[in-house]
């Protein structure tokens, strides 16, 4: 089959054109994103700076064993989506539905696991920033900033995630009425560019909000 | 090419005529008619934006302010600052001219992403019915910078409101941005090599290198202003362990920058207008295409200048100084490059010629002011006060609205079909001009003896000058509703346009005017370099 | 992409975690801690390389992603230039903590 006589929108030369055009749009909003996030980064260098010990008091307060699991299970999840790609590449509808799904649960089980158990703790011991919040003395004003860049960060990320599965969701549903193949899969590598991504944000974030603050 | 394109014309086929429904309007693809919706609704709101200069300075007409309370000046200030950056100086010249013309002038037949381009209007719509609403319903005291901590705890007004707004069409921005870059890498007509592109597509892919990489940063950090006003807790609470400058370096992060988002597009538009009006090829392309892209990096590297006396370290207030002047340089090469494109050159002075002159002129003021304001010594004393409320209002409004009613003049029989009245035209730009100076030139030596800005009140010796600004600003109100009558007459009486009225290089006059909803019957090949304008031979004008 | 190179990535990618993780129970410095981004920084090239095959589409997408970093790097850099150099005057008045109150 000719690749100029694949449908593409009238402004492109060719389905593959407007395929690798798709790509390139993609990533550019991802770069626009790495610019959202890095207000963040921003906030964490210089709110540490000023207040080492209480930020880093706060970082002590985080549940390691989650976060770990959390990263585990997203490297997991963009892995299989990635597996994904590569079976629709191969006009394999059924295994490309299968590792999206598995994808899709595990995406799933992040955020249970991040605002079902962690964040449900988390205020429970009273470490939303706040009159109440449960650390006092010198260190409560660096591990109230803490806690202010850990909610923002992880709802902002989480809400980035929950995106993530209405766009893999949207994936499974169109492969599910056989719209891919080998010849035309741009959907589906697109969403995986930005479901590596929301993979990516966290990877940066584990060790800022996790590993850094807890310090001898 | 002319009378397939002459045939087509009088056919009456154009993006225009293919489906007058409302709907084909509001659910279009078209990018010619995104601009049509983005230009009526920019226009709605610059002249709310105008309505609030307008009641800024009727207030100091008198020393003790004609309206009675501070907080309602306050109020009306932010209101225009607020409504002219964001919802009129930042996307004007992208979202109408560059919507429309891009494609064109790229050879293309709709941008990359055409659904993205929709959705970006209705994103700007949204974002800027919250802003209207909540500045209708008691509206913002903070001014447009939104500085911490008087937003996040002492300001009574509407203040989450207004940042989500603004956070909403920040996303439209960067839509419009994206939608560029992509299109111009990736949709240029076969033999359109990126040094044959003209320096109208350079800017706008500057303008959306901007757009695109600095609006996310406001976006979080009016995030993170919302948080720390709805829970009383924050990263900007100095009291709290937070750094109030903090908020001010991420959003001068965004802000400078965005002052380049307005102006570089004009000096594309004005790029366009030179050496079509001159009969010359620009000169020194390749270092106006270079600037171009020098502006929109280094612009990034300058933010710190408008904090020198916020207590920044003397460290970085040096190191932003001295960027400060860098971007001096650029700007400076396009200024040269323009003036030497008109030396010797065949020179018609039409409307779109005179407002682009204009923007010269009135640029080149508010550039080099701009040089006595980086400068750390005279900052000291100059900052806050109206000589830079001068300053950069003969860049954004002298400037900047000069150049985007060139480019509507220009390209106007292209849009529209149809011509605008000249002699009116030309007495629009004049009045414009003359307004404008007269308005802002006094606020200078305001600044420079010491008034300072965005007080209800002020000492009674500086009355006169006053006055004269007061003053001014009615006859640039007559400037600005001048253009509104009479190209809207021109809609409906002004006579026909050609493909190429204006005689003009660009493949946006090799289809007819206004063009088919496809752009062009067949893709055209670009052979030759940009600004081919034949030299006529001395002798011919004699 | 092979199903064998896609596994190998991803061990790869646990294994470094695993590093970092055990690294951060080191008895490391507070001002050497930052460090530990150093994995994360290396992840994350990895995610880019292989998931989302950053060497595969038009050149333009790499053009893309350094402008990205390019930018997150002068963000960053500029932003902390001014709080790391910054003195700050303590004010013996003030009751409630600042961050003079909590020099580094």
């Amino acid at each position: 089959m000719s690749d100029a006589a694949l449908p593409h929108a009238f402004q492109y030369e060719s389905a593959r054109h407007q395929a690798r055009t798709a790509i390139a749009g993609m990533w550019l909003f991802l770069a626009s994103e790495v610019l959202f996030f890095g207000v963040l980064f921003l906030s964490w260098i210089v709110c540490r700076h000023w207040n080492q010990a209480g930020f880093d008091a706060g970082a002590r307060q985080t549940a390691l064993a989650i976060g770990t699991l959390n990263t585990v299970i997203l490297i997991t999840s963009s892995a299989f989506y990635t597996a994904g790609v590569a079976f629709i590449e191969a006009s394999n509808t059924r295994r490309l539905i299968q590792c999206c799904a598995l994808a899709w649960v595990l995406g799933l089980a992040f955020l249970i696991l991040k605002f079902g158990i962690e964040w449900h703790e988390d205020l429970a011991r009273h470490l939303f920033p706040g009159p109440r919040f449960a650390i006092t003395g010198e260190l409560r004003t660096g591990a109230q900033l803490f806690f202010v860049f850990y909610f923002v960060a992880t709802a902002l990320h989480g809400l980035h995630l929950l995106a993530g599965l209405g766009l893999v969701g949207w994936i499974i549903r169109r492969a599910g009425r056989g719209e891919f193949s080998a010849q035309y899969s741009t959907p589906v590598a697109v969403v995986g560019l930005y479901w590596s991504f929301v993979d990516m944000v966290w990877i940066v974030l584990f060790p800022l909000i996790y590993l850094i603050g807890r310090g001898p | 090419m002319s009378a397939a394109a002459g045939a087509a014309a009088l056919s009456g086929e154009s993006y225009l005529t293919d489906g007058f429904s409302l709907r084909s309007w509001l659910l279009t693809t078209d990018h010619k008619r995104i601009a049509i919706l983005y230009l009526a609704s920019i226009t709605v709101f610059f002249f709310i934006g105008a309505a609030g200069a307008a009641l800024v300075r009727y207030n100091l007409i008198v020393p003790e302010g004609l309206i009675k309370s501070a907080e309602t000046y306050n109020r009306l200030f932010t209101m225009h600052g607020v409504v002219m950056v964001w919802f009129f100086l930042v996307p004007a010249v992208p979202v109408t001219l560059g919507n429309f013309i891009v494609p064109l002038m790229l050879g293309a037949r709709d941008l990359a992403f055409p659904k993205l381009n929709l959705v970006s209007w209705y994103l700007f719509m949204l974002g800027g019915a919250i802003v209207l609403y909540s500045l209708f319903t008691g509206g913002v005291d903070t001014g447009w910078t939104f500085y911490t901590p008087l937003t996040t705890q002492y300001s009574k007004g509407h203040v989450v409101a207004t940042v989500i707004g603004i956070f909403i069409a920040g996303f439209s921005s960067i839509a419009t941005g994206l939608n560029f870059i992509v299109s111009i890498h990736r949709l240029r007509a076969p033999g359109m090599t990126w040094f044959r592109m003209p320096v109208f597509l350079w800017s706008l892919y500057a303008t959306s290198v901007i757009l695109v990489l600095a609006t996310p940063v406001l976006a979080m950090t009016l995030v993170l202003l919302a948080f720390e006003r709805i829970f009383h807790i924050g990263v900007f609470d100095p009291t709290l362990g937070g750094d109030p400058l903090l908020f001010q370096h991420l959003f001068w992060f965004y802000s400078h920058p965005a002052v380049y988002i307005m102006i570089l597009p004009g000096f594309g538009i004005v790029s366009e207008i030179v050496p079509a009006f001159s009969r010359k090829p620009l000169f020194g392309y390749t270092f106006v295409v270079w600037a171009s892209i020098g502006i929109a990096v280094i612009s990034f590297l300058v933010w710190g200048h408008h904090m020198f006396v916020a207590g920044t370290s003397l460290f970085s207030a040096l190191v932003f100084s001295i960027l400060s002047y860098m971007v001096a340089v650029p700007s400076a090469i396009k200024v040269f490059n323009w003036i030497g494109t008109l030396h010797k050159g065949f020179i018609r002075f039409d409307a779109p010629m005179l407002y682009a002159l204009g923007f010269i002129g009135l640029f080149t003021m508010g550039g080099l002011t701009g040089l006595f304001v980086a400068a750390l010594a005279a900052d000291v004393h100059l900052t806050q006060t109206y000589f830079v409320v001068a300053h950069f209002h003969y860049v954004m409004v002298g400037g900047m609205v000069s150049a985007f009613f060139a480019g509507l003049h220009y390209w106007w029989p292209k849009i529209t079909g149809r011509h605008y009245p000249e002699m009116w035209g030309r007495a629009g730009a004049l009045i414009i001009f003359i307004g404008f100076h007269l308005t802002f030139f006094p606020q200078f030596i305001l600044g420079y003896l010491g008034m300072p800005r965005r007080y209800h009140s002020y000492a009674p010796e500086f009355q006169v000058l006053n006055v004269l600004s007061s003053a001014g600003t009615t006859i640039l109100a007559a400037g600005y509703l001048l253009p509104l009558g009479y190209l809207t007459w021109s809609l409906l009486r002004g006579e026909r346009a050609a493909p190429n009225p204006w005689d003009a290089t660009g493949l946006e006059w090799q289809t007819p005017s206004p063009p088919p909803t496809e752009n062009f019957v067949a893709t055209p090949v670009v052979t030759e370099e940009p600004y081919a304008y034949p030299r006529p031979k001395p002798q011919a004008t004699s | 992409m092979s199903p064998r190179r896609l596994l190998l990535t991803w061990g790869l990618l646990l294994g470094v975690l695993a590093i970092e993780v055990g690294a951060s129970f080191l008895p490391i410095g507070r001002p050497a801690r930052p460090l530990l981004l150093l994995p994360a920084l290396l992840m994350v090239g990895m995610v880019a390389a292989i998931f989302m095959q950053i060497g595969r589409g038009p050149t333009v997408v790499r053009l893309f992603a350094a402008a990205g970093l390019l930018w997150l790097l002068i963000l960053l850099a500029l932003g902390s230039l001014d709080p790391l150099t910054r003195i700050v005057y303590p004010v013996p008045a003030m009751e409630r903590a600042t961050p003079a109150a909590n020099p580094p």
